[in-house]
């Protein structure tokens, strides 16, 4: 007789790798192992489907047939590790890059990893707004201690293509605008957000992204300031302050303090 | 800003609600249904943004119902603790009148297998889920309801008729039944069993909520028909008529008319639990003019 543990194993081995050999024997007399098709057509359909939600137009890119192929391949590789759908799908850009079939396609990684920034923007918890008062309340001297926690819908992707255009393009359906790109036009960096009007996906200039980046990185103030040459930082931290780009900040224990030593390139 | 306290309107009626689509949302909140309560799945609710802040605002009129899929209360390696804090900070932001899940598992080896599977019907995994039933009423502080479930296969070191095994779940943890009508007249069929005979069978003051929902019809290779659980269509006529049967014998009970797949508009949802509705009012009119 098979313990719980032995009849829920061979389950999964069945629904993921299609193998029924363990749990056919597990069933009884009369029942037929393609009923076991069933689930396994359920949580095929059920996660293909989570897929299509999340990278609609990586979908759109290579066509429905093309992703559903691709869908039961980075399914059996990745199956969702906990039962909260929203998270799964992360390594699908990794996948796609890896992924033999979609080589023609060479930006099609990037595009799946813009789509999951905008995904998991959607998503991101709801947080209290950082005390504005507060921060403004700091001493001038302890302002370089400063650091931010990031609101969690930000992220700041750097990609090798410019696929925010071919999603702009694919999302609106505009033909013209996608046969525009210039897809070799070199790397871009992007910060993806949730504001109240929605997902906002904005391309930033190498000084702003690392500028973000450092403050988002939990660096303190002093530290990001110092790397960011002449660019114009007080004007920059004012815009993400407006925004609610940060839900708190901090300030750093002045022993573990090192402003200089801190800095990384 | 902690929302107040307005249990008054959490409280969830002994009448027919509605499962609440992403889809109808701004349907709810511009036309204000006359519905006396909805349902949803926990975890369609636990990242932030649109769909939170929607349910915030339906719920402040409308009494909710949780309904979970993914705690996998019948998981041998135990229930995930993370899992279970995501459904208590659901609870606490929406303050429903009524929490269920089901006698079924999905979590095994680190997967979610992202499918309602069948338990054998053991001592082991009665006893397992009842720990984790246990777990769960502890961790969240409340009575949680647990579904009976509808399946296709059945093991063969099975033992316990799965009626028994609802009602044992109920007796050793003070846990309520949420009896799935339409699950029970697709197991009647699936595995010959008499679907009167299960309604009879449980223990009728256990039962917290009832639900309906359509199901379709499959044809195997081997020449036999399957029920499928789809919730895709209207409640057929055998579980309208199951369903007269299980309102006599347990009373009136919170009714949820089930529709996840190809779902209609919200008119069609509203039409299914009014023709609940009049079920409920003609059963305790019986029993009024019984006791009269």
């Amino acid at each position: 007789m098979p313990t719980l543990l032995e009849l829920q194993t061979a389950m999964q081995a069945s629904l993921v790798h299609r193998d029924n050999e363990a749990v056919s024997a597990m069933l009884a007399g009369h029942i037929t192992a393609d009923r076991l098709d069933i689930y396994r057509n359920t949580f095929l359909f059920g996660l293909t489907k989570a897929l299509r939600l999340s990278f609609p137009v990586t979908e759109r890119l290579v066509g429905e047939e093309f992703f559903e192929g691709a869908a039961q391949f980075f399914i059996a590789e990745h199956p969702p590790r906990a039962a909260w759908l929203d998270q799964f799908g992360g390594e699908f850009p990794d996948f796609l890059r890896a992924f033999p079939q979609a080589k023609s396609i060479v930006y099609l990684g990037d595009v799946a990893e813009l789509e999951w920034a905008v995904n998991s923007a959607l998503h991101a918890a709801d947080v209290a707004q950082l005390d504005v008062a507060a921060l403004g309340a700091v001493r001038p001297e302890d302002q370089g201690r400063i650091w931010f926690v990031a609101h969690p819908s930000v992220s700041l992707p750097r990609l090798a293509y410019p696929v925010d255009a071919v999603w702009r393009a694919v999302l609106a359906s505009d033909d013209e605008a996608l046969g525009k790109v210039d897809i070799e036009s070199g790397p871009i960096n992007l910060l993806v957000e949730r504001r109240e009007t929605g997902i906002e996906v904005e391309r930033l200039d190498e000084q702003s992204w690392l500028f973000l980046s450092k403050l988002c990185a939990g660096q303190p103030m002093e530290a990001a300031l110092h790397t960011a040459g002449d660019f114009d930082c007080s004007l920059a931290l004012a815009k993400h302050l407006a925004l609610g780009r940060f839900c708190r900040f901090e300030l750093a224990a002045p022993e573990s303090f090192d402003p200089i030593g801190s800095t990384a390139a | 800003m902690r929302p107040p306290n307005i249990s008054g309107t959490s409280l969830i009626l002994a009448k027919a609600g509605i499962g609440l689509r992403f889809q109808h949302h701004q349907a709810v909140l511009d036309t204000r249904p006359d519905v006396a309560w909805m349902e949803v799945h926990t975890e369609n609710y636990m990242g932030g943004g649109t769909p939170l802040r929607y349910l915030d605002a339906i719920r402040r009129e409308t009494p909710i119902s949780l309904h979970g899929v993914g705690l996998s209360l019948g998981s041998a390696e135990g229930i995930d603790p993370a899992h279970l804090e995501r459904i208590r900070k659901v609870a606490e932001r929406i303050e429903p009148g009524l929490m269920s899940e089901h006698i079924a598992w999905n979590v095994v080896g680190g997967t979610y297998l992202a499918d309602l599977l069948p338990l054998p019907m053991t001592e082991e995994a009665l006893e397992v889920v009842c720990r984790h039933v246990d777990q769960t009423q502890t961790h969240l502080g409340r009575r949680i309801l647990v579904e009976n479930p509808s399946t296709y296969i059945a093991f063969g070191n099975s033992i316990i008729p799965e009626w028994e095994f609802m009602t044992a779940v109920a007796a050793r943890t003070g846990c309520g039944i949420l009896c799935d009508v339409n699950n029970i007249c697709v197991n009647a069929h699936n595995h010959g069993w008499d679907a009167s005979a299960y309604i009879a069978a449980l223990p009728s003051e256990a039962v917290g909520e009832i639900h309906l929902a359509g199901h379709s019809i499959k044809a195997l290779t081997d020449g036999s028909t399957l029920r499928i659980d789809d919730h895709g269509s209207r409640v057929s006529e055998e579980v309208w008529s199951l369903y007269r049967n299980a309102i006599a014998r347990c009373g009136a009970v919170p009714t949820l008319i089930e529709w996840d797949n190809d779902v209609p508009p919200l008119d069609v949802l509203l039409q299914e639990a009014d023709h609940a509705a009049g079920i409920i009012a003609s059963a305790d009119g019986a029993r009024h003019a019984d006791a009269a």
